[in-house]
């Protein structure tokens, strides 16, 4: 049986981060059931919050090849399409790979099997069509697939909200997102990305069932109480094809109890985890954990927790000096945790016995703005304190400050500013936007745009407020493409609404079809009589109406009608136009005579 | 809405070669590196089992290899998981009905 110093289960952002440590001093060998490294940040397409040191402001798929690559680069065995199937006596992993059972050994084991969704049962949960976020995000991000066409959320966390806005980003519509608690649970800046498209996000409100046969066609919700049963008379019917369930995520702790691992019941951390000490060492002297499966939490802290593992695992295999190493990453690691949004991680991890020091977060004060406002410069709406700095890292001329604890909210000096907007694109929330309010009666924004088509100069498109509401017609004065996709679209609009306009999209007025032949819709045929023809005849030239198949059985009336409500003229005083043969559709060879071809 | 992304604002996706797999014997369209499970969303084909006690109709949840609710009979072979397993050419895919026979 093959033997390793270290053997590495599971090739996500934890485990690769361990592996690529452990590479460099030990023999070691990393599984992964996916035909490649990656874990879930293969299909996370937003930029990722940290800072610069570990990947902010890079989106997740990016981070995942940069992590493989450097992985690929390391004297470490790397075993995909492996599916660990259990953990046997004697230190043995036995895995599964191309329908053969495998056996190793090791000498130290690094679990880090993540999480999965946390299932939430409901009539109909079991309905082909609710999937999981995880899932929809594979299908999308991963195979480039439509996973469905109309969609509603369950859940506001992160993980719902950036699921809202990915979908948006593939022209699908969500209907909404409901939430069971009085607040939205993720961050701000990700709620606001997602409101100002126009997505509501309902609190207080669950789900009451699927509707369906074989496949999901609409859910019924219903507003909850303060212990969150369903108030009755409050259902509500929506029509969707996809029901997403976002309510957390549990960690895969199978193979750590059978490691032998002593497994507690800490909800704050994501429910059972193995119980492990500050460098993420478990009650098994040879086993350690590191990400999701240790407690549900990001990217960067699985990262960081992996460095670590491996870093203690190094130490205790080779007795080599890693102490300073070691307490950079812990100290990293409480920074990381010091926000408020990370309370309950704190929580958890001191019913485990681990110590979190208390770290204030410093308040630090926006200077007025003022003095800058007739030249571009930006505007950054980020007030909740969050792990992020990357705003500061990428400001060349020190106009934003975070400091050293990135949970501190930016602080920006206007005076520095220099409008080269690439704090617009570095930022994961796009909460940063440009602004230029001088002298002349119209201001300039930009706004940051990750949508397609992307608007083009002098269009004309809608302002939209937070919420996603119209506010007013704007004009596309310059679209500057950005290599890492968040492009910024420069408007020009009355500057009165310069504080409220946050996106924009193109007019979009849903109209009934009056004829069906040619597809002419209300508004077509309202515009053309605004623009000042009214005459029958002329509207029947321009738009084809009751020239098709039909010829006008279905439509004439109708448009005569609009006509007279919009001239006054009544239908009585209107001409109607010619009727000519012939009035059903007729084959060609009716007409032919004898034996003409 | 069926079928594959073209245009995506942030992503490109470069579909490897085009293989021929059968849902009940019928050909859809499928690409190397797509999960099976993948493949018949995309031909709007979203029922994968029947449950063996109820006969319900069942998806896949997770896409990810955990909640085995896509276990789908391939080559013959029941309960296998359609989302971790690739499509390959001429793969033929049912969906199963019950638990699947042991040989």
């Amino acid at each position: 049986m093959k033997e390793y110093d270290a053997i590495v289960i599971g090739g996500g952002p934890a485990g690769m981060s361990a592996a690529s440590v452990l590479g460099d001093h030990v023999k070691t060998l990393i599984l992964d059931e996916n035909d490649a490294l990656g874990g879930q940040l293969v299909k996370q397409t937003h930029k990722f919050f940290g800072d610069h040191a570990h990947y902010a402001s890079k989106r997740g798929f990016e981070i995942a090849k940069e992590l493989t690559d450097e992985i690929y680069k390391k004297p470490v065995d790397i075993s995909t399409a492996s599916t660990v199937i259990g953990i046997y006596p004697q230190n043995t992993v036995a895995y599964v790979k191309d329908g053969r059972e495998e056996l190793v050994r090791y000498k130290k084991l690094l679990i880090a099997t993540g999480a999965m969704e946390r299932q939430l049962p409901f009539i109909n949960s079991d309905l082909p069509g609710v999937y999981g976020a995880g899932a929809i995000q594979t299908l999308m991000n991963q195979y480039g697939i439509f996973p469905g066409k109309r969609f509603l959320i369950i859940g506001s966390g992160n993980i719902g909200l950036i699921l809202a806005y990915q979908l948006a980003q593939t022209g699908a519509e969500v209907r909404m997102i409901v939430e069971a608690l009085d607040k939205v649970g993720g961050y701000e800046v990700h709620a606001n990305k997602v409101k100002r498209l126009g997505i509501p996000i309902l609190l207080k409100h669950t789900i009451v069932k699927a509707m369906g046969d074989e496949s999901v066609q609409g859910v019924v919700i219903a507003e909850v109480d303060d212990k969150f049963g369903v108030i009755p008379g409050t259902e509500k019917e929506i029509v969707v094809d996809t029901i997403c369930v976002s309510v957390g995520l549990i960690p895969l702790t199978e193979l750590a109890e059978q490691a032998k691992c002593k497994i507690e019941y800490i909800p704050e951390l994501g429910g059972y985890v193995p119980v492990r000490d500050e460098r993420m060492h478990t009650t098994n002297s040879d086993v350690f954990v590191a990400g999701d499966l240790s407690s549900i939490e990001e990217a960067t802290t699985a990262i960081i927790e992996g460095k670590l593992a491996a870093m203690q695992i190094v130490k205790d295999l080779t007795k080599t000096d890693l102490g300073k190493e070691i307490s950079d990453e812990l100290k990293t690691l409480d920074i990381f945790r010091s926000g408020p949004k990370s309370f309950k991680i704190r929580k958890g991890l001191e019913k485990m016995g681990i110590k979190v020091p208390e770290i204030e977060v410093p308040k630090l004060f926006q200077t007025p703005i003022e003095n800058a406002k007739s030249k571009l410069h930006a505007v950054i709406e980020c007030t909740e304190e969050i792990p992020c700095n990357s705003c500061e890292s990428s400001c060349k001329f020190d106009a934003i400050k975070v400091g050293e604890n990135i949970n501190t909210p930016p602080i920006f000096d206007p005076s520095k500013c220099t409008g080269c907007a690439v704090c617009v694109t570095a930022c994961p929330g796009l909460a940063i936007f440009m602004e230029k309010l001088d002298e002349s009666p119209n201001a300039t924004i930009g706004i940051p745009y990750e949508f397609l088509p992307l608007p083009k100069f002098n269009e004309k498109m809608w302002g939209m407020d937070k919420e996603g509401n119209y506010v007013c017609d704007l004009t596309v004065k310059r679209v500057v493409k950005n290599p890492n996709k968040t492009n910024i679209v420069y408007v020009e609009l009355p500057k009165e609404f310069v504080d409220d306009v946050r996106h924009v999209r193109y007019p979009k007025k849903e109209s009934p079809f009056v004829c069906r032949c040619e597809e002419v819709t209300l508004d077509q045929i309202e515009k053309i009589i605004d623009s000042g023809i009214t005459d029958f005849e002329e509207i029947k030239r321009m738009t084809r109406i009751t020239m098709g198949p039909c010829g006008g059985k279905n439509c004439k009336m109708i448009t005569l009608g609009i006509i007279s409500r919009k001239t006054g003229i009544p239908i009585s005083k209107l001409s109607h136009g010619t009727s000519r043969p012939p009035v059903k559709p007729t084959e060609f060879s009716a007409f032919l005579r004898g034996d003409e071809k | 809405m069926e079928g594959r992304i073209l245009e995506h604002p942030i992503l490109s996706f470069t579909r490897q070669k085009r293989v021929r797999i059968f849902f009940e014997g019928n050909e859809i369209e499928a690409y190397e590196g797509e999960s099976v499970a993948a493949a018949l969303h995309a031909a709007g084909i979203k029922v994968l089992r029947y449950t063996p006690i109820n006969g319900r109709p069942a998806g896949f949840f997770c896409a990810v290899g955990k909640c085995s609710s896509c276990l789908m009979e391939i080559d013959g072979v029941p309960n296998v998981r359609s989302c971790m397993t690739k499509v390959r050419d001429g793969m033929q895919v049912r969906r199963q009905h019950g638990k699947g026979d042991l040989v």
